[in-house]
This record gives C-alpha cells, sequence and structure tokens, in this order.
C-alpha cells in the first residue's frame, strides 16, 4: 500500500478503475472460439423464448385488447377507450393510486434501510464465523414464509387481544388496545411493517454481497487518511453500493407495487378503502366484481407506469455493464 | 507505548464485538418473534391464544392441532396439490433455464443482447397486471381450475430470474473444460450434462430453492385460475380456512405452521446456496 495508496479513496478515478480491472477479471470468460455458428445458440434459447412468448408476452398483449371490450353481457362488445374515460374520473382509481405511491415509498425505504443495517453488521468481524453464519440464516427467515402465512402471524399480532395489545395494555397499562388493522391511517402503517418484514431479508442479502464486494484496501487507506467510521460509511460503502442500491430499488418499487396478497390477507383493502393500492384494485374490479374490462384498463395504464421505470432501468444497466460498472 | 495501544485495541474490539453481536442478537429476536408466536399457538390450549391478559408461555404443549389437519382429508390435498406445482414448476423452470442459460453464456447471438433485456423485463414484470387476460385465457383453452394451468403461468414467472441467475453461474465456469470433452468425442449435449451440470450444482442447487419457495408460496395466481379444492395449493387453503374459522386461531396456526414446515426445511438444508447465488450470481 505505502504512501501512494493513502490517496486512492479520496480520487474518484483511481475508485473506477478499480472497478474495472475487477469485472474485467471476473467478467465472462471468451465464448467466441466454441462458435459454430451464429445461429446455433437459438436452439438452446429457443424452447424459453416461445414459452414467453405464449405464457407471457401474448397475455400481455391481450390485457390491452381486453381494456378496449366490455364482455359483461357475455358477447364481447368493443367499447373502445370508454373504459380509460370511466377511469380518469373514477376517483377510487386515483386514491388507489396515492395509496400504492405511500405503501410503496415507505416500504422501499424500510427494505432498503433495514436491510443495509443488518448487511454491514452482518459484515464486520465477528469473533465466531459460524454464529455469524447462524444469524444471518435467521435474519433470512422471513423471506421464506408465503405471504399468506406472514398476513396470518401478524394478524394474530395485531388481534385486539394480540401478543402486541399484550404487551402495550398489560404491560405499559394502556387502557385501550390498539387496533392495528381497523383505523385508516394506522392500518397502512401496519401492513407496510408486515411487507417490510417479510421482504427486507433479500435486499439485506443482496447488499451484503454488494459489501463482500468491496476491496478492503479501499478501508484500509481511508483509515490511514484518518477517516472514522462515519466517513468511511459516507465516502467508501456508499459510492461503492451505488449500483446495487440503484438497481434493487427499482426492483423493489416494480415489486411492491404490485402487491396484492399481503392487501387481500391483511385488511382486503379496508378500513374504508384506506390500504386499497392499484394492484388490489385490478384484484378486485377483475376478480371480484367480475368487471374484466375495466380491470384490464386499470391493468394497462399500471403497465404503462411500470413500463417507464423498467424502461429507464435497463438504460441504466446497459450504460452501467458498457463503462464496466457493476450492476445487476 | 506500543502496549497501551495494544490494550485499547483489544479494548475497542471487546466493545465492537459486544455491539455488532447483541444489536444482530436483538434484531433477530424481534424479527423471529412472529415466527415463535405461531408455533406457540399453534402448539398450546385454545384458552390461551388471546385471553387476557394472556400468559407468554404455554402452560402445556400439544400436537393436537396440526394432527387433526393433517388427519383431514381436504388439507391433505392442499397439500399434495402445492407438492404437485411446485415440483412441476422446478422441473420445467430448470430444463428451460439450464438450456436458456447455457445458450445465453456460451454463445453469441443475433440480437442476444436484446433477448437478454427482454428477460429482465419480463422478471420484473408485476404478476397482477396479467391476472385479467389469465383469467380470460384459461377459461378458452380449458386450463382453467387444472393445476397444469397453474403450473404453467407459475413457470412463465420464475423462468426470467432463473436464466439470469443460471447465466451468472455459467459465466464463471471456463469453457476449456467442455471444449476439451468435445475434441474427446462428446457432443454439445453430452459435453452440458456430463461436465458443466454437475459443475454448476451448487448455482442449480440454489434457483432450484428459489423456485420452489416461490411456487409453494405463490397465491395470487392461484387465486385467479383456480375455483376449487382439488386445484387449489396450501396458500388457498390457508386462506380460506382463515375466512371460514376467524376465531379458532389454534387450528389457523397450526395450519400456517404446516404449510411453512417443508420450506424451513428446504432452507435450513441450502440456505449456503441460496445465500451464495443471491450475492455472487444476482448482483453482477
Amino acid at each position: 500500500m505505502g504512501e501512494k495508496g493513502a490517496h486512492q479513496p479520496t480520487s474518484p478515478e483511481m475508485t473506477v478503475k478499480i472497478t474495472e480491472a475487477q469485472s474485467a477479471q471476473q467478467g465472462p470468460p471468451s465464448t467466441r472460439r466454441i462458435l459454430p455458428r451464429e445461429l446455433y445458440g437459438f436452439l438452446f434459447v429457443g424452447p424459453a423464448i416461445l414459452f414467453f412468448v405464449l405464457v407471457s408476452i401474448f397475455p400481455l398483449l391481450r390485457t390491452f385488447q381486453m381494456s378496449l371490450i366490455d364482455v359483461e353481457a357475455g358477447i364481447p362488445l368493443f367499447v373502445g377507450i370508454r373504459h380509460y374515460a370511466e377511469l380518469v374520473q373514477d376517483p377510487w382509481f386515483w386514491s388507489s393510486l396515492t395509496n400504492a405511491f405511500v405503501f410503496t415509498v415507505a416500504s422501499v425505504i424500510l427494505h432498503i434501510f433495514i436491510g443495509m443495517v443488518l448487511a454491514i453488521l452482518l459484515n464486520e468481524t465477528w469473533f465466531s464465523t459460524t454464529l455469524r453464519n447462524i444469524m444471518r440464516g435467521l435474519l433470512i427467515l422471513p423471506w421464506v414464509f408465503s405471504t399468506a402465512s406472514a398476513g396470518l402471524m401478524w394478524t394474530l399480532l395485531y388481534h385486539p387481544f394480540g401478543l402486541l395489545n399484550y404487551l402495550w395494555v398489560g404491560l405499559l397499562g394502556q387502557e385501550m388496545p390498539i387496533e392495528f388493522l381497523a383505523k385508516p391511517g394506522l392500518a397502512m402503517a401496519s401492513v407496510v411493517a408486515v411487507n417490510t418484514w417479510k421482504a427486507y431479508p433479500f435486499y439485506m442479502i443482496i447488499i451484503l454481497g454488494g459489501l463482500q464486494a468491496i476491496p478492503p484496501e479501499l478501508y484500509e487507506a481511508a483509515k490511514v487518511d484518518g477517516a472514522n467510521a462515519g466517513r468511511r460509511f459516507w465516502h467508501v460503502t456508499l459510492p461503492q453500493l451505488r449500483p446495487i442500491l440503484i438497481a434493487i430499488s427499482t426492483i423493489d418499487i416494480i415489486t411492491t407495487v404490485g402487491h396484492v396478497d399481503l392487501i387481500r390477507m391483511l385488511t382486503r383493502g379496508g378500513p374504508l378503502r384506506s390500504t386499497e393500492t392499484v394492484a388490489y384494485y385490478i384484484y378486485k374490479t377483475a376478480l371480484l366484481d367480475g368487471n374484466l374490462g375495466y380491470g384490464a384498463a386499470v391493468s394497462t395504464l399500471m403497465l404503462i407506469m411500470v413500463a417507464i421505470l423498467i424502461i429507464v432501468y435497463l438504460r441504466l444497466v446497459s450504460r452501467g455493464s458498457e463503462s464496466g460498472e457493476t450492476s445487476f | 507505548m506500543k502496549r497501551a495501544s495494544d490494550l485499547r485495541f483489544r479494548y475497542g474490539y471487546l466493545i465492537h464485538q459486544v455491539f455488532v453481536v447483541s444489536l444482530t442478537t436483538l434484531s433477530a429476536i424481534i424479527i423471529l418473534t412472529p415466527v415463535v408466536w405461531m408455533i406457540n399457538a399453534a402448539m398450546r390450549p385454545i384458552k390461551e391464544v388471546l385471553t387476557y391478559p394472556s400468559r407468554l408461555d404455554p402452560s402445556q404443549l400439544t400436537f393436537e392441532y396440526m394432527a387433526s389437519l393433517i388427519e383431514n382429508e381436504l388439507y391433505r390435498g392442499y397439500f399434495l396439490n402445492s407438492t404437485i406445482i411446485s415440483l412441476s414448476t422446478l422441473a420445467i423452470v430448470l430444463v428451460l433455464g439450464l438450456l436458456a442459460a447455457y445458450g445465453f453464456s456460451r454463445f453469441k447471438m443475433v440480437g442476444g443482447r436484446y433477448m437478454l433485456l427482454g428477460i429482465m423485463a419480463l422478471l420484473m414484470l408485476p404478476t397482477v397486471t396479467l391476472i385479467v387476460p389469465y383469467f380470460r385465457l384459461a377459461h378458452l383453452v380449458g386450463l382453467y381450475d387444472t393445476l397444469f394451468g397453474l403450473i404453467v403461468v407459475n413457470s412463465a414467472f420464475i423462468l426470467p430470474i432463473c436464466i439470469w441467475l443460471l447465466k451468472g453461474y455459467m459465466d464463471a465456469i471456463p469453457v476449456d473444460l467442455e471444449e476439451a470433452a468435445m475434441i474427446d468425442g462428446c457432443t454439445r449435449l453430452q459435453a452440458m450434462q456430463k461436465i458443466l451440470v454437475p459443475l454448476a450444482v451448487p448455482g442449480i442447487v440454489g434457483t432450484g430453492t428459489f423456485v420452489f419457495v416461490f411456487a409453494w408460496n405463490e397465491f395470487l395466481l392461484a387465486v385467479t385460475l383456480t375455483d376449487s379444492p382439488g386445484s387449489q395449493p396450501l396458500t388457498i387453503g390457508l386462506a380460506a380456512f382463515f375466512g371460514q374459522f376467524v376465531r379458532d386461531w389454534n387450528s389457523i396456526m397450526a395450519l400456517s405452521t404446516i404449510t411453512s414446515i417443508p420450506l424451513m426445511i428446504i432452507f435450513v438444508l441450502f440456505q449456503r446456496w441460496v445465500v451464495q447465488g443471491m450475492t455472487s450470481g444476482a448482483v453482477k
């Protein structure tokens, strides 16, 4: 290391070069040598692509088509953009968008914050690696349970006579139990808490992977420069994790906005439709009320919003892989 | 002088360890409370679950509720359906995924990059945006309320991430070994089976666990595409049970525990590979 090394973290160019050198080493081995024909690969990729076209892409196009017809009377009737016109004036659609926004933003922030804190703890030096691995296993556990199970576990905890109220009333001496899932503002917070519990492990593990990939020399150099733990986090850890954080927050936004099962298990969109997100609204209008055309219109709008996010993300990823930065 | 700094170092190390270990342990205890409480409620006398003020520790433990659910024909049916759905999804996804990952990893294709980007877009597609056409199409092609229909759509949703993970693993395995095998007279498929697949076993196990957990826990597609216990998985059975016997928390938690047991076993066995796959393969 020596004196030169000490200046490394302060110069951004060096950091970039290190990442480039790393990914050059880790990059895929040359595939050119075993290349008989340009088309040979399609034999392997073909079945999966065909499967996607039939089971994902064709239904995707059908969503749009179905939003333009009305099938309630049994005979498909072309209604053009009528569903979209109704949608714009539907206050429940707009409130479901607001709810989805609150639900998603709060969940994503909590997932990444908790995931980051626990990943940092797991990435510290532990006196016993076995203990650390056990802790890592225990901390991932919530990810394994189904949303149905998780929803029920928490419904029991949130129950007016459940564990949380046992602590609130029994130990803290409060008079009234908290109705976690029955008060409009609180219900959303309670649902977010369950979603955070269920989903943070995935992000914790990916952030942990990102932390492990940061070259230790960067930290050593920062230490030599006299940077304390806080500054090391700010100037070494965060910039190094940036591509991963961008990737997982995009993926998280898209996953979270699509949640139906959790809300179905916990609140069914209530109380007073305060936890009815746009995804739950699709499920409710299309499957519970049987209004497929209208549900398809909401789905199409949601697809457009998600598509914009995906395109922005893919552009970031392609740019990242061209410049040699690591990314998802 | 040296001794003093040495001591300070040890002292600092000790504080650091106590801080890290206790904070992690505290988090783990809080995070595992719902799970412990579920198992606790599944195994204690009925009057102890929601009494007020309650006691935290059960006065006696019983397997009565779980046993009566296992004896019930209906819930055995749900369990069997979940097993069939998860294993079939796993089979389809691994075959299609391994072939596609091999293709993307070992060949340069016309438009290969765009296909990969397309797969990444599919990876992020929310399930809920496709339930409307699935509901309609399943009726049209006669796959509504069948296990097969559910297996096919489950596979479509989990396949993209599998291709991505498996491709990551294959990229990390040098092609030289396969080339050598092919020079020795193996066909390409033989080289793939005998050289590449065995080397990629950790990746396949990790990805497979991912698929199994996904398929076992899937809820929205099942609620969209099935209507009768003959084709419904355990997750739906659990929701239906909850709707029907809202007050019987012992049995609800017992069923929830039974639903989760296979996953906990699989997780304990394969955790290492899942974590490995997610920390190295996915984020590259």
